[in-house]
């Protein structure tokens, strides 16, 4: 009588569950949990902060741990009656550098990438110098310029230092660079003119770089806190960041900590939104996969 | 609609290094030419000077007498299929065969008849809502043809069309490009490095090599009657034998003396060829064993044997160290090891001066 025995190969991990789990895994799963919670643990913390009424924080931080929680702090910034313009004056300056940083980097890098002019490397290469110098190095000189042409306290004024945008040329220029040509030939043979095959064939393409850089470009505006303190001076053309940061009293990290939290929770919601919308291009874009 | 192609002294350059240089072809309406030539000759740089792809440095380009390399490609009336296929990846396949009829506001009633006509002729109509990364390679090569073919052109182009697909569906695809060009009565241009391609789908090869054109023939002329030894080479496989001979003559033909000193009497005429150290080339097929007692036969050891089924083709060492390939029976006895003795059909015979430049034996072809 012949006898089997099961032989113990190695095995992989399985799909899911922790059956067949090495040790390694294991340890690498435990890991990630626990970067996880050291990254959530703060974010949970300021919502909770935000949650409590003020006077139960001053007596005692243990109150985050149990109710009664309120919603009191969000109220208080909606009824301070300029939060909705300062809102809106992010989204015009936010949205309107987004939209003018795609169109201005899409055509950049289409030309870039496609045409043949004098100068082009040469060109290219200042653009990317570009990356290179720090904002703060060209503040002064920004400022007597805007000064000089009326521009604070202005959409324009906010939007238009944001229109030089280096990182966006280079990563467009290097997606339309990695689009075959033989699809411009082809278009050229179906008697599509140039703009045609910018806008029908190879715009459309770019999609992913397009909300790659939507998203950070977006991102960064909204959170920009230095320029806007700058530039807009008055209370109507302060943009969120600004205006939260000019309702905070002089002892706010103190007397007004559930209020502080319920403003940084407030700001960033529509960056979450955001975030929950176009996780999948942020994603790519972070992993480097955007540029093939 | 159909069109003439003349091709007159054209030269292309890029930079100082000349890729094309004065190139005069004709291409006959309904003609299918293709251009055979390793990698590099300027065969793809030429289909792309027809397609206006390229610009043409010197001389003209012409279809039905009037001159086109002057006009962007899209007014040039013709159709070109990449190898890569080049179906915009964002659109479906019919948007994709319907694009370039857009763009010459051909009306969408028109649009829709040519997409169905074409859709039924390769057989593509249940994938026109596909994108094209929906598709297999061969799907895909479908829809690159049948995208040329809703726009009617004067001519079709094709650059390597095949060169993507598995060896499978390379050949299947060709028997259909084939049956394709019966149906659509155009003239066609298919450039390739595939000789076999060359010689199943053509009605004329040009071969291609250096920047110039080495021969133009039909399929046939060209394996029978190679214009010069690149050509003998390049098109046959296995590719022809080259022996080091000395000639004589011996009325009125030329007789070559063998490396190893045996006599072999050609079909080639010895009008004003001066007698002296030539090459003979021979193809495997005219390469045979020699039977029992026979004369002028060359000796030597078989090192590899292929076995292709319906013929055996032997690899055999001669005595002076060269190599000569010989084809035998499909079920030849054979092994390696073997000495045997070789007989050469001289009425098969090439020769090739030391410039490289042919005749032939009288026998070949149609003399």
């Amino acid at each position: 009588m012949s006898t089997m025995t099961a032989t113990s190969a190695p095995t992989r991990a399985a799909p899911s569950g922790m059956v067949g789990r090495s040790t390694g895994d294991r340890i690498i799963l435990a890991l990630t949990i626990a970067t996880a919670v050291i990254m959530m643990a703060p974010l949970v913390w300021v919502v909770a902060l935000s949650l409590k009424d003020n006077k139960e924080l001053m007596a005692s931080m243990n109150a985050v741990f149990h109710a009664p929680y309120t919603l009191q702090n969000y109220l208080n910034i909606l009824t301070t009656s300029s939060v909705f313009r300062w809102i809106l004056n992010s989204l015009i300056v936010s949205g309107g550098v987004t939209f003018s940083t795609l169109v201005l980097c899409s055509l950049a890098g289409y030309g870039f990438a496609r045409l043949n002019f004098p100068f082009r490397n040469v060109l290219f290469v200042i653009v990317l110098i570009g990356l290179a110098i720090p904002e703060q190095a060209v503040l002064i000189a920004r400022h007597q310029l805007f000064s000089w042409l009326k521009l604070h306290n202005t959409y324009p004024g906010l939007i238009l230092p944001w229109l030089s945008a280096p990182f966006g040329v280079f990563l467009m220029t290097q997606y339309f660079r990695a689009i075959p040509k033989e699809l411009d030939e082809a278009a050229l043979l179906d008697n599509a003119s140039r703009f045609k095959i910018f806008w029908k064939v190879l715009l459309p393409l770019t999609v992913p770089a397009q909300a790659t850089l939507g998203i950070f470009t977006f991102l960064s505006v909204w959170n920009d806190y230095f320029w806007p303190l700058i530039s807009g001076t008055k209370k109507e053309m302060y943009t969120l960041t600004v205006g939260i940061a000019s309702t905070q009293t002089n002892f706010a990290q103190s007397e007004g900590l559930g209020f502080l939290m319920s403003q940084a929770v407030f700001a960033s919601a529509p960056i979450l939104i955001l975030y929950l919308f176009f996780q999948k291009y942020i994603v790519t874009a972070v992993s480097g996969a955007a540029v093939r | 609609m159909t069109a003439q192609i003349e091709i007159d002294s054209v030269t292309k350059r890029y930079g100082a290094m000349t890729v094309l240089e004065n190139l005069s072809l004709s291409v006959r309406a309904n003609e299918f030419m293709v251009f055979l030539g390793p990698s590099g000759c300027g065969k793809s740089t030429l289909l792309r000077m027809i397609a206006g792809l390229e610009s043409v440095d010197e001389g003209t380009i012409s279809i039905n007498g009037e001159r086109i390399d002057t006009l962007p490609p899209g007014q040039r009336g013709i159709a070109m299929v990449f190898q890569s296929y080049a179906l915009y990846p964002h659109m479906t396949v019919a948007d994709n065969m319907a694009f370039g009829l857009e763009n010459i506001a051909v009306p969408k009633d028109v649009i829709a008849a040519r997409l169905a006509e074409a859709a039924r002729m390769l057989e593509i109509g249940h994938l026109m809502d596909r994108k094209p990364g929906q598709l297999s390679g061969g799907q895909r090569q479908r829809v690159a043809i049948g995208r040329a073919i809703v726009k009617e052109p004067k001519a079709f182009l094709f650059d390597e069309p095949l060169s993507n697909l598995d060896a499978a569906l390379r050949v299947r695809t060709r028997v259909e490009l084939a049956q394709l060009r019966n149906r659509v009565k155009s003239t066609m241009i298919f450039v390739t490095h595939d000789q076999i391609e060359a010689m199943t789908l053509a009605d004329r090869v040009v071969v291609m090599n250096n920047r110039q054109i080495e021969q133009i023939g039909t399929p046939m002329d060209i394996y029978l009657r190679p214009a010069s030894r690149f050509v003998a080479t390049f098109v046959g496989s296995p590719t022809m034998n080259f022996l080091p001979v000395t000639l004589s003559e011996r009325g009125g033909f030329l007789v070559a003396e063998l490396p190893n000193g045996a006599h072999l009497t050609t079909t080639i005429r010895a009008d004003g060829m001066t007698a002296g150290e030539q090459t003979l080339g021979i193809r495997a097929e005219a390469v045979r064993r020699a039977e029992p007692g026979a004369s002028d036969t060359m000796p030597g050891r078989v090192e590899v044997l292929e076995r292709l089924g319906d013929r055996t083709l032997l690899y055999i060492r001669l005595k002076d160290g060269s190599m000569i390939v010989a084809e035998d029976i499909g079920m030849s006895r054979v092994a390696i090891g073997d000495e045997i003795a070789l007989t050469l059909d001289g009425t098969r015979t090439h020769l090739f001066d030391a410039e490289g430049r042919a005749r032939h034996a009288e026998e070949i072809g149609h003399g």
